[in-house]
């Protein structure tokens, strides 16, 4: 297949991601095993940011069909098609969340501003049963207690660090520098590097 | 120029762009970001993977498998993308701005006109050869964008393509009775009428305003039918 990408070789290219690769020839007895091993992904993330397995499982779908549509975009040098296939179901799930969010805020500003301390709980709770077997687990405990509360409400709640600044009732360069060391600090200790 | 600037604070902004953190106008900052970057690439490529090591692999159900392999089987799959954003092959001078794809995008994602509102007494020859033009302008890959806020809220976007310019505002409230948004090309101090602002839709108006590249465009509040000279200051200028 002859695409253009950037001198540096593929770091590892692993048989998921030639799979990928090869589904983008248009053959649709290619996609099954694809699915296979891409879906968990696009569920468990959809899922993380959702918390709900029936729009979860709506996300899903319309993430692999887009992974099959768009399978000659994706870039073994640039991502692992597990990371690609995370990256689309994250976008695709926040922007689910972020439609029910500003009717949800709008409806309930008042009730969420008395109780404000207590989803948060929830949420730090919930997040750490959720992480169990995530790579990241280990990682996250490098982290300053406020990076990580930056980090894993931006990650979870599916917040901009806007909305994320408000809630932890945080001046806004705070909380982007935070966000920014935060996954600063993950990515060393994680060992990604690229190019 | 506060370029340098700026383009800091859009690499800033990587992070939250790989945790969707960020809203729509950021978003389109650091898209072009990306489009000129190839280190701003790399480095958002790390981040990714950094988001995506928190997601914890589950089963989905087993009915959306079946779903999915059925709709595979019958949606033809998109084309390889052309490889015309490839930055590294287009003059340096373009890099400031190189919006690419990017700029069409954004000004369609800012626009959002079905029909592109432009002057309304024209022909209707005159009419498809204008929005014929705009189309050109929307694919046209050395185009340039350029935003300005306007005055008491909104923004101004303008989209420079080969002389022409076409400006939309989002944001601009309604000129009220007796009075229109007045639009002025000026070069040297010296103000030209490019016309009467459409009525938008949707609270985005667009104009197209042929030749009004390398100048200002101006919108001022004027008595209905507009003026001959602005009478009032400008809301919003941009320097194209």
């Amino acid at each position: 297949m002859l695409r253009q990408t950037d001198q540096v070789p593929p770091p590892t290219t692993t048989p998921v991601d030639a799979a990928l690769v090869a589904c983008a020839d248009g053959d649709p007895t290619t996609f099954g095993p694809v699915y296979d091993a891409l879906a968990p992904v696009a569920f468990g993330t959809s899922l993380g940011v959702l918390r709900d397995p029936d729009h979860a499982a709506e996300v899903t779908q319309e993430v692999m069909v887009e992974v099959w549509q768009t399978a000659a975009r994706f870039d073994p040098a640039r991502a692992s098609a597990r990371t690609w296939v995370a990256t689309l179901a994250r976008r695709r799930a926040v922007d689910r969340v972020r439609a029910e969010q500003s009717r949800r805020d709008r409806d309930q500003r008042d009730l969420d501003a008395s109780v404000a301390g207590a989803p948060r709980d929830v949420v730090v709770e919930d997040v750490e049963r959720r992480l169990e077997g995530a790579a990241v687990r280990r990682c996250l405990e490098s982290l300053t207690p406020t990076q990580r509360e930056a980090v894993v409400e931006a990650y979870y709640g599916g917040r901009t660090y806007r909305e994320v600044a408000e809630r932890l009732g945080a001046a806004l360069p705070t909380v982007k520098s935070r966000i920014r060391d935060g996954l600063g600090r993950l990515r060393d200790c994680l060992g990604v590097a690229r190019g | 120029m506060a370029d340098d600037g700026t383009t800091r604070d859009t690499w800033d902004l990587l992070p939250a762009y790989a945790l969707d953190a960020v809203d729509d106008l950021e978003r389109r900052a650091v898209e072009r970001l990306l489009e000129a970057d190839p280190d701003a690439r790399r480095a958002l490529d790390e981040y990714r993977e950094v988001v995506a090591a928190f997601a914890v692999d589950q089963e989905p159900p087993a009915q959306v498998r079946d779903a999915v392999l059925a709709r595979v089987a019958r949606t033809p799959q998109a084309p390889v993308p052309a490889p015309a954003a490839m930055p590294a092959a287009r003059p340096r001078r373009r890099r400031r701005w190189a919006p690419v794809v990017a700029a069409a995008a954004a000004v369609v994602a800012v626009a959002v006109p079905t029909t592109v509102a432009v002057q309304q007494h024209r022909a209707a020859v005159e009419l498809q050869q204008q929005a014929d033009r705009v189309a050109q302008m929307l694919a046209d890959p050395e185009a340039r964008l350029v935003t300005a806020p306007i005055a008491g809220g909104g923004e101004a976007t303008a989209l420079v393509s080969d002389g022409d310019v076409l400006i939309s505002a989002e944001g601009l409230p309604d000129p009220g009775e007796g009075q229109d948004w007045q639009l002025w090309t000026i070069a040297d101090g010296a103000p030209e009428s490019a016309g009467i602002m459409p009525a938008g839709s949707g609270g985005v108006t667009t104009a197209w305003v042929p030749g009004g590249a390398g100048r200002t465009v101006a919108v001022t509040l004027e008595p209905a039918g507009g003026s001959e000279q602005p009478t009032s200051d400008p809301v919003v200028a941009i320097e194209t």
